[in-house]
């Protein structure tokens, strides 16, 4: 048996010994099919699902490629019954072909005429389908071509989509690249999501998501539909674009609770596309308002529920989906995986910041000790009450003030999730609060203001999580959270992940109440991360006097 | 002859040939019976004859005529056409399908060109068929068993022997002969037309479709249809219907008012001459793939370490928590969903394992309510072998249990459920069947693998009449679980497979620990909390880690995640913080990560803060003086008391002790029930007896030659004797075991005794049950004579009143 760097588990995880002569080779290897699951310091972990699989079969892969890297690069024998497993999955998929007939307009064919007798059959696929044109092949009603692939994949035989998209209307837009120009890895995420047709491209927050977006604009060459979290995220890609892009002011259109304007690059919030009035969408008229040529979904990872049906809706046109993780807290990564498309790229966080694309960060989960009347609260409050109670203690506050001291002079953010204790903070800190109720027009004026220095620190609730872009943020404080959200940590972190001019390390601060469910959920936060190779260190609020600043980088 | 006696009585090789065709009366022409047959036949023909079809040997025939008897019996027939593969039994077929006294080029042209000679050998050994190639008679029994062979109709000569004269005529006449008026006759001439190719496809030339369509369906059977009025007049002016046609020509013969059959001469011509469509006269060579040999014993010796780990950890589980024995037998869903959820493996590989551990002896019902199932105490001594040990039990007794794991889940005729460890899992063939399916395997060379679906084929080939239902699907079943048990992988069986397959254990054993990677003594810790053992650890090692972490992974390599929970089990069995991070760090090739060092330590400072002891006994008392008093005593050190609480005092020994003390003491101490006692008891794991498990009973062991050579010499006597008889005028009594006075019998003992002879001995037992015996005596005393009996492979006692006779095993003819 060959001495290699992967062992091959029973519950198809892969470990991957990353001080290996040969890890380096094998992660190139494993990575079209394998799924990342962990990358701590020594022992990676790639887990093989069947959307993984899937994915390496819609890249080109075959199933005899998989089976021969896993038993090249093995250290120990590899279970045949996994390697039967892999074989047989990755044969299912493709067998059905969602294509163009030119007479029947979209179809359902195959190769092997039991496999579609067998969907056929299935309930959920009956209504869904139209008259048999010939034994292997079944007429799809257009408008169900997102259904049939969700519920293909739920039946374990996902279609491939060679159906093609419509064009959408022209519209020329290039990139700008003035002083600047693509990063490899953005080159080689739009190359991937280009040649696949709709997927998702997974990177870090900071590592220039808006970039691959514009970059996917220039190559469609068409109108575009942009669906973002928020109206601030909405502002800072118009922002984006208009630095990056060919396009000009009066062709990119806002679509927010404030402004209503259709462009041929519109910008849309979920929020307002999932509005409903008398349980009914008002703003889906959108979708239909110009022949879009392609859509971009910001932060995939958070696509609400309706998104997804109207999703299911728009499968002629190009989907570009855009996330820091796949992670999704509801599970519903199989939807993500037939609606927008399959994962076309990604890269490990690391890899990215030894490129030096983001700044390192030094994460430090700051224990605090509550103190003695404190604790007989928190013992005896009602337990749906005792995560708020804890959170936001007096104590921890207290810690909050000792680390905005240590840090004076840089640039501080201090997220939180309650708003009594945020305002709290920012009394007593004396700095600027942002929170749900303050006007868009603050926000920028206030973020501006952060980023060019005038104030260095500010107190933001969860609107900040996402697609702020903040370069100079230095420090995070995180006092409080949505319990155990692994993305909202990710995000929050991503806050300080811009590459900083002097090229210091980040910090981020997860302060956290000791002993209590609080302690709980930070552990359970700081999972994705710990995964991702960021080490927590850990320090008792006794000891913040011992801890460097965040310093420039030597090197 | 004492000669004679020893060169059989050597262990070499028999003689395969004795000269005894001059001995008994050789026949003129083809023998006019079986026995006949039988007795033209040498020694070594006869031999194989009961070599290959045992149950003529037991209890040994008296001669050749009670051995054609048994012979063409029924039941021993059908046993004997079971073992036959599918060429043979196509030679049958056309054996059947021509009259007795054809010859071997019939069948040869019957069979479509292919070679009977070896099928025909075959048969002739095993007395199914005999006479030589020119005048070959198959048994009256192959004949009915057998019945219409290859779905071809009676010979028209039986099926027209229900007309009656004047039909035959009319028949006769329809088909342009002139009748003549005997039945007999008549039938031969209207054979001669039907049966004949060239006439048949005059006749066929002006039928229509739907006459073709309706012979068609018939041809290969089945050959007879059903109709109304079969057996109406028809002619050949009147014909109406395609039925009609042909029944008027003679193609058809009505059977009786409802039936018609095609006659077989008519089928044989219109299958081209031939009985079967296909001659498969070659054993279906193995569809295989190339494999590499190394991968596959690697592979293999990867699933064994799983198999053997998966078992251990399923007798752990169930020593703590025990599944009940349902009362129908087995265990019940819900046990064996919570099982394989807790193993993480399939329903189907749990019944393996169970089943597997089972029939190893490591599992048991016991338990004194309820019936549970437990591991046994075989088990603890199973637990400390190596891997390549414990998997040889496993293997090996998986080998040859009668139990079929696959047939679980299915269900029974009655429609119930039936459930692994139920009683109706076993199959009395199973172990053959299996082994029949690992020989197709290990008849592969080393780097090919095949398929279920090939082996299947090959086993239906070699015995087509026993490819029954258990037998086709147990082929699956038995490659499938050859490869979760590791004896084999991908369709390939691996090297220690082979060795446990051909009976050596230990060989096996060698060869597997040499696949198996030595154990690790380090493993790697991770800030995520993890910690990843790149390998199998070392017994002590793992055992660590299995109270400091939970397991989350398994496989080649271990992953471990430590948590708030599992920290805490290794400080509550006694671990302090500092052992904890001594062990990590002393097995850990990198430093311990600062999060877990946290851990450890943050769980160990909330560890004890609520305290729980444990104490064998304890002191209440209101006044307070007095136990401090006791206290100060120094005759209570023995005790090892300590102060809990001003009015209370724990003591470490126990409550007859502290009793006894403090009444020597001079107190008067009344003891307390146990209500409140705060003994923690970690409750025993729990074992049952092992059961007295019957050795598997030994698979039939061929016997020795010499022994089959003895029994045909015994019938050959007996023959000798019955012959003889027959041709003496004027004895009857000597039919039989050999019959002479006690003086004879005791001086013939002796005497074998000191040459070391076999006697052939007549023999009424304590029931009154004669026999006869083949013995080897080896002391006479008292009556008895203790003798080596060659068909029961014994040592025996015998009476010597109750011998009737005894003869030397060559000259009892004489």
């Amino acid at each position: 048996m060959t001495d290699g760097p992967l062992i091959v588990q029973s519950d198809k995880t892969l470990l991957l010994e990353v001080d290996h002569d040969l890890a380096e080779q094998c992660r190139h290897a494993i990575a079209p099919f394998a799924e990342l699951e962990r990358s701590p310091e020594h022992v990676h972990t790639y887990r093989l699902t069947p959307l993984g699989l899937w994915n390496a079969r819609a890249a080109g892969h075959d199933a005899e490629q998989v089976v021969d890297v896993l038993l090249r690069f093995s250290r120990y024998a590899v279970p045949h019954s996994l390697l039967v497993d892999v074989a047989e999955t990755m044969d299912r998929y493709g067998r059905l072909r969602l294509e163009k007939h030119p007479v029947h307009g979209l179809v359902l064919a195959t190769s092997d005429r039991a496999v579609l007798e067998e969907v056929v059959r299935s309930k959920r696929m009956a209504p869904l389908l139209g008259e048999r044109v010939d034994p292997d092949t079944v007429v799809v009603h257009a408008s169900e071509r997102g259904h049939v692939k969700q519920v293909l994949l739920k039946l374990g035989w996902p279609a491939e989509d060679l159906a093609g998209y419509v064009d959408g209307e022209a519209h020329p837009i290039a990139l700008r690249k003035e002083g600047w120009d693509l990063r490899a890895y953005q080159r080689e995420a739009v190359d991937g999501f280009w040649h696949g047709g709709s997927g998702v491209v997974v990177l870090p927050c900071g590592a220039g998501k808006t970039i691959v977006g514009a970059a996917a604009m220039a190559e469609a060459q068409a109108t575009t539909l942009i669906l973002v979290t928020n109206t601030v995220a909405a502002r800072q890609w118009r922002h984006e674009l208009l630095a990056r892009t060919s396009l000009t002011e009066d062709e990119i259109g806002e679509y927010s609770g404030a402004r209503k304007e259709i462009r041929p690059v519109t910008i849309a919030t979920y929020q307002v596309m999932t509005t409903r009035r008398k349980g009914v969408y008002r703003h889906l008229e959108l979708l239909d308002a110009r022949d879009w040529g392609l859509i971009l979904y910001d932060e995939v990872h958070l696509l609400p529920a309706p998104i997804f049906r109207m999703t299911a809706d728009l499968q002629a046109r190009r989907r570009l989906g855009l996330t820091a993780t796949l992670v999704r807290e509801d599970g519903r990564e199989g939807d993500v995986f037939s609606l927008i498309g399959p994962k076309r790229y990604d890269a490990p966080w690391k890899d990215i910041e030894a490129q030096g694309y983001i700044a390192p960060a030094d994460c430090v989960e700051v224990r605090v000790t509550l103190s003695d009347s404190e604790r007989l609260a928190y013992a005896t409050a009602e337990p749906e009450e005792r995560y708020r109670f804890c959170s936001t203690t007096a104590s921890k506050t207290r810690v909050v003030e000792r680390l905005v001291e240590h840090h004076r002079g840089e640039q501080v953010l201090v997220i939180g999730q309650y708003i009594d204790q945020l305002d709290d903070l920012g009394e007593r800190l004396d700095a600027p609060v942002i929170k749900g109720e303050t006007t868009v027009k603050t926000r920028e004026r206030l973020f501006e203001a952060f980023r060019t220095g005038e104030i260095s620190l500010l107190v933001v609730s969860k609107v900040a999580n996402f697609s702020i872009d903040l370069p100079e943020a230095t420090v995070a404080i995180q006092v409080s959270g949505t319990f155990g959200s692994r993305q909202e940590e990710a995000q929050r972190l991503g806050r300080v992940l811009r590459p900083k001019s002097d090229g210091r390390t980040a910090r981020f601060y997860a302060v956290t109440a000791r002993d209590t469910v609080d302690q709980d959920f930070a552990a359970h936060r700081q999972r994705f991360l710990a995964e991702q190779g960021y080490a927590y260190r850990i320090v008792d609020s006794d000891d913040i006097g011992d801890l460097g600043r965040s310093t420039p980088d030597s090197g | 002859m004492e000669r004679h006696v020893r060169s059989w009585r050597t262990a070499g090789p028999a003689p395969r040939t004795v000269g005894r065709m001059s001995d008994g009366p050789v026949p003129e022409g083809a023998p006019r019976s079986l026995t006949e047959d039988l007795r033209t036949r040498d020694d070594a023909v006869l031999l194989a004859l009961i070599r290959d079809r045992p149950d003529l040997r037991t209890p040994v025939p008296a001669d050749l005529a009670a051995l054609a008897a048994r012979a063409t019996s029924r039941p021993s027939t059908q046993r004997a056409l079971d073992h036959l593969d599918q060429l043979t039994l196509q030679v049958v077929d056309v054996l059947v399908a021509l009259p007795d006294h054809s010859s071997a080029r019939d069948v040869r042209a019957l069979l479509g060109g292919a070679d009977p000679a070896t099928a025909l050998d075959r048969l002739r050994t095993l007395a199914l068929v005999y006479g030589p190639d020119e005048d070959l008679t198959v048994t009256r029994s192959v004949r009915d068993i057998v019945g219409e062979p290859a779905g071809l109709g009676p010979p028209a000569e039986q099926a027209l022997r229900g007309y009656g004269p004047a039909r035959l005529s009319r028949l006769v006449a329809d088909l342009g002969l002139s009748p003549s008026g005997d039945p007999i006759e008549d039938v031969r001439r209207v054979v001669q037309v039907v049966g004949d190719a060239a006439s048949l496809r005059g006749l066929l030339a002006d039928a229509d479709a739907a006459v073709h369509q309706l012979l068609a369906t018939l041809t290969w059977g089945p050959p007879t249809g059903r109709v109304d009025r079969a057996d109406r007049e028809v002619t050949v002016a009147g014909a109406a219907t395609p039925v009609e046609w042909l029944l008027a020509r003679g193609l058809l013969v009505a059977r009786d008012a409802s039936t018609v059959a095609l006659p077989r001469e008519v089928a044989l011509v219109l299958r081209g001459g031939r009985v079967h469509r296909d001659v498969q006269a070659e054993l279906p060579a193995h569809v295989s793939t190339p494999v590499d040999p190394s991968r596959t014993d690697h592979a293999a010796a990867g699933a064994a370490a799983t198999a053997v780990r998966l078992v251990d950890d399923l007798l752990e589980l169930w020593a703590s928590d025990p599944p009940k024995a349902l009362r129908a037998g087995g265990i019940g869903v819900r046990d064996r969903a919570r099982t394989a959820a807790a193993l993480e493996v399939s329903d189907d590989d749990l019944t393996l394992l169970v089943e597997t551990a089972q029939a190893a002896g490591l599992l048991a019902t016991g338990g004194d309510l309820d019936e549970v199932w437990l591991p046994t105490t075989t088990y603890d001594a199973w637990r400390d072998q190596d891997v390549a040990h414990r998997w040889q039990v496993l293997a090996g007794a998986w080998l040859s249990t009668v139990r079929v794991p696959g047939l679980a889940g299915g269900r029974d005729d009655r429609g119930r459920v039936l459930a692994p460890l139920g009683p109706d899992l076993a199959r009395s063939l199973a172990p053959q069947v299996r082994g029949e399916v690992l020989r197709e395997l290990a008849d592969l060379p080393r780097d090919r693998a095949t398929t279920a679906a090939s082996v299947a084929d090959r086993l239906r080939w070699r015995a087509p009449r026993l490819a029954g239902r258990l037998r086709q699907g147990m082929v699956g079943w038995v490659m499938r679980e050859a490869e979760v048990l590791g004896l084999g992988a991908g369709g390939a069986l691996a090297g220690h497979g082979r060795q446990l397959l051909a009976g050596s254990r230990d060989e096996a054993v060698t060869a597997l620990h040499a696949l198996l990677p030595e154990p690790l003594d380090h493993i790697l810790l991770q800030a995520d909390l993890t910690a990843v053992a790149p390998g199998p650890l070392t017994s002590e090692l793992a055992h660590r880690l299995g109270v400091l972490a939970d397991v989350e992974s398994r496989g080649g390599a271990t992953v471990y995640r430590f948590s708030d929970a599992s920290v805490r089990r290794a400080l509550d069995v006694g671990w302090s913080a500092a052992e904890v991070l001594a062990v990590l760090g002393e097995h850990s090739r990198t430093p311990v990560p600062q999060p877990l060092a946290y851990l450890v330590t943050d769980v160990s400072r909330r560890h004890g803060r609520v305290r729980a002891g444990v104490a064998s006994a304890y002191l209440r008392c209101d006044d307070e003086a007095t136990l401090t008093e006791i206290l100060a005593d120094k005759r209570v050190a023995g005790l090892r008391l300590r102060r809990l609480a001003p009015t209370v005092l724990a003591a470490q020994a126990p409550i007859d002790t502290v009793l006894q003390r403090l009444r020597e003491m001079g107190h008067a101490p009344a003891a307390e029930g146990p209500d409140g006692d705060v003994v923690v008891r970690r409750p025993d794991a729990r074992r049952a007896s092992a059961p007295r498990r019957p050795s598997p009973a030994p698979a039939a062991a061929p016997l020795p030659d010499v022994v089959l050579h003895a029994a045909v010499r015994a019938i050959r006597a007996g023959d000798r004797a019955r012959t003889a008889v027959k041709r003496s005028p004027d004895g009857a009594s000597t039919v039989g075991p050999p019959s002479s006075p006690t003086v004879d019998v005791l001086a013939l003992l002796s005497e074998a005794v000191v040459t070391g002879e076999t006697l052939w001995i007549g023999y009424v037992d304590a029931h009154g049950q004669a026999s006869q015996r083949l013995i080897e005596p080896v002391v006479v005393q008292g009556g008895f004579v203790e003798a080596f009996d060659h068909l029961r492979q014994a040592v025996r006692t015998f009476s010597v009143h109750r011998i009737t006779g005894a003869a030397a095993v060559d000259e009892t003819a004489s």
